[in-house]
């Protein structure tokens, strides 16, 4: 049965934010990109233990060919603090090997508070709660 | 299938191949023998100056005079490496060598002078000779040719003029150099091999010598036991360079034949470069795959000298976390003094994995010799 976590109102969480909490003993960090899209990864890298979402975003690094240098999805990679594993915040798969290495990943969604639905043409984006869901 | 019933199916008359020696050493006998291969300028040169020596800085090796001491059959002045009788009695005869890839002794000291051009010529009739009086003599040699790999373009120009002969498998490059082995100013050269269907042969030699680094970069040894230590770092550096440069990605089918290189130090290698890839990933995103993947389609290592670990089982964890099975060619360096006959591989390894070993792996591994697999 999925149960709704409230992480925080949306205005506490800028666009290329984070915000480590707390669920049934598990530390979380939830991430908002910079276009608005929310993600929430387990904070731990599989790898060492270490606090994975304390690590530094940065974009994805790829090339065609050797010696080709291709940087995009900027803010979309975190890069574990200790060893620099790199992880993709919107899936928690690692970018190294996608399908063995991976962080648990949470979905996250806005939701309106219920006093807020009331009076709908006051409601803006702001005033939402950033919502994780655990299974 | 029943390997001799396949072959007499196809009509193949080639006997079924059970020992490849990767790693052989021929040399002439004085440096006359090479004048009918060199121009009158060059002839002159090599009148004079004699044959170029690297060995000066050590003054030492193993056995007797870096040989095995039971080779001196034509004379205490005779070195047994030009001895092609002598070869075929001890070697190929005794040891049952069906094919055996030679790789001159000469090579390293002509390698590493300094004028590309002498150098470059004297390897062009090192391989000239060593086609007509060795090979040409005995249909269990192949060659692997000598490149003046410290000018690529000239190696090229090598490969391009004798790599289409039938006998030449493998282009023949020593460990010493001024630049690693991946830099991409080499590439023209892996290409060469590809297009020629050679497999780049790796020995170690020259480090130190001519204008090539140190052999350590914390600085020379004194000892020759010293410098037996040492080499796996050369490999361990063009390794290295291999991986990181994107040479197999470039390069993909191109396979480089590690010899004498040992190879306990290959599993750590294996884990540690798995190791830096997964943390760095993101600064050579042309490196596509675990480096240890890389190791397993692209690099081969000889297994002379046989790893003597204490216990002696111990060696088959180094083995089987190496894939050894697929990975390890058999070489017997014949005739230096830490020659390994083939029966250094172990009968515990089992029938199917000795027989990879000592034949199979070897005609997976140099495109020429692929035909002759599974007859």
């Amino acid at each position: 049965m999925p149960t709704a976590h409230p992480v925080c109102r949306v205005s506490e969480l800028t666009p290329g934010a984070r915000k480590l909490i707390e669920i049934g003993g598990r530390s979380i960090g939830v991430f908002r990109l910079s276009d608005g899209r929310y993600f929430a990864l387990r904070n731990r890298c599989p790898h060492r233990g270490a606090p994975l979402c304390e690590g530094r975003t940065m974009g994805l690094v790829t090339a065609d060919k050797p010696y080709q240098l291709l940087r995009q999805r900027e803010g979309e990679i975190l890069r574990c603090p200790w060893h620099g594993w790199e992880f993709d915040v919107t899936t928690g798969r690692s970018v190294f090997m996608p399908e063995e290495v991976r962080v648990k990943s949470y979905p996250v969604d806005v939701q309106l508070s219920p006093e807020t639905t009331v009076e709908k043409f006051n409601v803006t984006e702001a005033e939402g709660m950033v919502v994780l869901w655990t299974d | 299938m029943n390997p001799e019933k396949s072959a007499s199916v196809s009509g193949a008359a080639a006997p079924r191949i059970r020992v490849v020696d990767a790693d052989v050493h021929h040399n002439i006998r004085d440096k006359s023998d090479l004048y009918p291969y060199l121009t009158n300028v060059e002839r002159a040169r090599l009148e004079e100056y004699g044959m170029p020596r690297n060995s000066s800085l050590y003054q030492a090796n193993g056995g007797w005079k870096g040989a095995r001491a039971d080779t001196f059959d034509a004379g205490e002045d005779v070195d047994p490496r030009s001895n092609f009788a002598m070869f075929q009695t001890k070697l190929l005869d005794a040891c049952g060598i069906d094919l055996a890839i030679l790789q001159v002794e000469s090579t390293p000291s002509i390698v590493a002078l300094a004028d590309v051009d002498y150098s470059a010529a004297l390897l062009r009739a090192i391989n000239d000779w060593s086609l007509e009086h060795w090979v040409a003599r005995d249909s269990r040699y192949r060659l692997a040719l000598t490149i003046p790999m410290h000018d690529p373009a000239m190696a090229v120009k090598e490969i391009e003029r004798l790599g289409g002969h039938p006998a030449v498998i493998a282009a023949y490059v020593v460990c010493g150099s001024p630049r690693l082995y991946g830099k991409r100013e080499f590439d023209p050269v892996y290409a060469a091999c590809v297009d020629h269907g050679l497999s780049l042969s790796l020995h170690f030699s020259n480090e130190g010598f001519g204008m090539n680094p140190p052999m350590t970069s914390a600085g020379f040894p004194s000892y020759y036991a010293e410098t037996y230590l040492v080499r796996p770092q050369f490999y361990q550096a063009h390794l290295s360079s291999f991986l990181f440069e994107g040479t197999f990605e470039k390069f993909p089918k191109l396979k480089v034949i590690f010899c004498e290189s040992g190879f306990g130090w290959v599993p750590s290698f294996r884990w540690r470069a798995d190791m830096a890839w997964k943390e760095l990933r993101s600064q050579t995103p042309w490196v596509k795959r675990l480096p240890s993947e890389y190791i397993e389609e692209n690099v081969r290592f000889t297994t002379q000298p046989f790893e003597e670990s204490e216990p002696p089982g111990a060696v088959d964890e180094i083995v089987g976390w190496m894939n050894g099975a697929k990975t390890l060619l058999y070489s017997s360096d014949f005739p230096h003094w830490d020659f390994d006959p083939p029966e250094t591989i172990p009968a515990r390894f089992g029938p199917q994995v000795r027989r990879q070993i000592l034949a199979e792996n070897a005609l997976a591994s140099y495109p020429k010799l692929a035909g002759l697999a599974g007859v």
